[in-house]
């Protein structure tokens, strides 16, 4: 009989200890798994968010992201300066202001408003109605449709509350034109996009030209147009979608990341610790077993290849028991981590990458072996008559 | 010799006035992030102003550095911060009278538990302006609460984990007292009794462990926090071991131990003691 078969006929022997190691490492590896997923998940996530919006560069007028940056005074012409450079194929203006929606028989509360400027097509998606025309129009997501119970066509009053504001602005009338996913909208949030011109009405400054940032889409090489725009010098930070990427990965991103090796490193060793003292346990049983076995003519190496054997079963099965248990488990986490607020609905926390898929099994594998070495060391230098003898007069 | 006496008399007149005009400026608060990134002291006159170019710059003195409030919404994030008086503030804005403006008034009650009806009145009686408890401000769904609900998640499935690895451990360490069992049985210990024993062994063990667990907690607490504080330069504290945690951990953790004893060993004393005894 090969060695897997026998292994495996050691472990069905004690199907209860068996059993209860695998669903252990079942339990183990699917957290260990959900935390490989949390520690690349927001970053691949927004990095997808980010490129489904289409653009390449951000400018904004502080060197920290994601929030907080003061407005950019004369965005419109900063943006046309931008969009006339040969490596730039569109800049558009784009600025977030909190906002309430009422219409005369139901309102919404703490949402927001987008006001986009002109020169490239707007970063939401049209679901339902058509898109802006003109000014005092209106794009709601479908939260905000539902809440109100709009549809394109309706009348809504708009009440920003504008930073830099120096006074509450007075609502303002705009005709909702159409339905729209926009980007970064938090679930369960009212939120609605227009034009600049139109937003800076709703907040009682018409004249203001602002924006929060400047979304830029390169000829195909962002990098150069990210050198170009900052040739131009006008004391703005330029961020490639990598370089944003990576401004978030060194900011608050950190800390699940931080979270994620400080649980991973806890559950691989927990994992270690508790499979080496079962299989340690097991062999010692087995002693008189396994010199028996020596003694019929198995030799070192296939005694000690058994007990690899068994770790890689109990490991391995465990392990493969793990993926999809860890699949519901990110799930549920996922939404847990989802409710904190201003978490966009598009953005995930537990995100699945082969290269996780392919860390999990290494560290499984390692976890295997490893776990083995002491159980296999006791069988390799078991003394046979020794250990006969001693099953024979005990 | 005259010369040197009028220069020191001049020296000591420039000093006092400088020191004078310093003490007139006004006064601010620098955060000490910004003051190690900029080498700001107490004392030091520093230039601000609302925008990069300058404008309008005004001199103030710096009265002190502080620690700003550890905020976990701005992990990552310095706080390059400092902290002026209101009137100071907005003469940098340079309103016109009467349209200065103000992001939030903090307001503190006689009686606190009255926040929410207060609140309410406000709300009805000041339109265009918002007022919140400052505890219902967090909200059900705050980072914090949300954080903490993820944490108590993790811990549920370490917890699963940890129950599963310590049935299979008890009933491993239980078969190896087989024999011992047979024989007590034997000689007339009723599976009552040796169920008992099991029990208290099992207390005693899950006990001890419980309390290396939390004294382990408790030494790496300043470890976690130190290494978190270094790495985001934040005075936030990420690892409490607080009496509350720890009674959960024990409460927890030796019925748990126990009652994995116990199950471990009833599938045995359910055998025959000559079953047991025999080899």
């Amino acid at each position: 009989m090969t060695t897997l078969p026998f292994a495996w006929r050691s472990l069905v022997r004690q199907p209860a200890r068996s059993t209860l190691g695998v669903l252990g490492v079942a339990a183990v590896g699917a957290l260990l798994f959900d935390m490989l997923l949390l520690s690349e998940g927001l970053v691949v996530s927004m990095r997808d968010l980010f490129e489904r919006m289409g653009f390449d560069i951000r400018i904004i007028a502080t060197d920290q992201l994601p929030a907080g940056s003061p407005d950019i005074r004369n965005a419109s012409m900063l943006a046309s300066k931008i969009a006339a450079l040969p490596t730039v194929q569109s800049a558009l203006t784009i600025r977030t202001e909190d906002a309430d929606f009422e219409t005369t028989v139901a309102s919404t509360n703490d949402g927001s408003i987008v006001g986009v400027g002109e020169g490239a097509p707007p970063p939401w998606t049209v679901l339902r109605g058509r898109d802006l025309r003109g000014s005092h129009e209106l794009v709601l997501n479908q939260h905000a449709a539902e809440t109100l119970n709009v549809e394109p066509g309706a009348m809504v009053a708009v009440r920003a509350t504008c930073a830099g504001g120096s006074e509450a602005p007075p609502s303002l009338q705009f005709r909702v034109v159409g339905i729209a996913e926009l980007p970064f909208e938090a679930p369960e949030e009212s939120a609605a996009g227009t034009t600049a011109a139109s937003l800076s009405e709703a907040c009682g400054t018409p004249q203001a030209d602002i924006a929060d940032f400047v979304a830029v889409t390169s000829t195909g090489n962002p990098d150069a147009a990210a050198a170009d725009i900052a040739a131009i010098g006008a004391g703005l930070r330029v961020f490639t979608n990598e370089q944003a990427i990576g401004q978030l990965q060194q900011g608050g991103f950190t800390y699940f990341r931080q979270i994620s090796t400080v649980l991973s490193t806890i559950t691989i060793s927990f994992a270690l610790l508790l499979i080496t003292v079962l299989l340690t346990v097991s062999v010692n049983q087995r002693l008189g077993e396994v010199a028996a076995l020596r003694a019929l003519g198995f030799s070192r190496n296939r005694v000690v290849l058994d007990v690899l054997c068994e770790s890689a079963l109990i490991v391995g099965i465990g392990g493969v028991l793990s993926l999809p248990l860890g699949v519901l488990m990110a799930t549920w986490l996922d939404g847990i981590l989802k409710r904190m607020p201003g978490i966009p609905a598009e953005l995930h926390f537990f995100v699945f990458e082969p290269k996780a898929l392919l860390v999990h099994g290494s560290l499984l594998a390692a976890t295997a072996i490893i776990a083995a070495l002491y159980p296999m060391r006791i069988v390799a230098r078991l003394p046979i008559a020794a250990t006969l003898r001693n099953e024979v007069i005990s | 010799m005259k010369a040197r006496l009028f220069l020191a008399l001049a020296a000591t007149l420039i000093a006092s006035v400088l020191a004078l005009h310093a003490q007139e400026l006004p006064q601010i608060l620098v955060s000490r992030q910004l003051a190690t990134l900029e080498g700001l002291s107490v004392g030091d006159t520093v230039r601000l102003a609302k925008d990069a170019q300058g404008t309008r710059a005004r001199e103030f003195r710096v009265a002190g550095i502080y620690e700003p409030t550890p905020d976990p919404a701005r992990l990552g994030s310095v706080p390059r911060e400092v902290r002026l008086h209101l009137p100071d503030l907005l003469n940098l804005d340079l309103q016109p009278a009467g349209a200065e403006h103000v992001d939030s008034i903090n307001v503190a009650l006689v009686d606190p538990d009255s926040a929410a009806d207060i609140a309410r009145e406000l709300n009805t009686r000041t339109p265009g302006v918002v007022a919140r408890p400052a505890e219902g401000a967090a909200g059900l769904g705050s980072t914090f609460i949300v954080l903490e609900r993820f944490h108590f998640a993790i811990a549920a499935v370490t917890i699963v984990a940890a129950t599963v690895f310590l049935l299979a451990l008890t009933i491993m360490l239980v078969d190896e007292r087989r024999e011992t069992i047979g024989v007590l049985r034997l000689i007339g210990f009723p599976a009552r009794r040796i169920l008992l024993q099991v029990l208290v062994e099992g207390l005693v063990i899950a006990s001890a462990g419980a309390l290396f667990g939390l004294a382990l907690a408790l030494a790496s607490e300043g470890l976690i926090n130190s290494f978190f504080q270094w790495r985001y330069d934040t005075a936030l504290v990420f690892v409490r071991v607080s009496p509350g945690v720890a009674a959960t951990c024990l409460a927890i953790g030796v019925p748990l131990g126990a009652i994995a004893t116990v199950a471990a060993s009833w599938a045995l004393l359910r055998r025959g003691a000559l079953r047991l005894a025999r080899r």
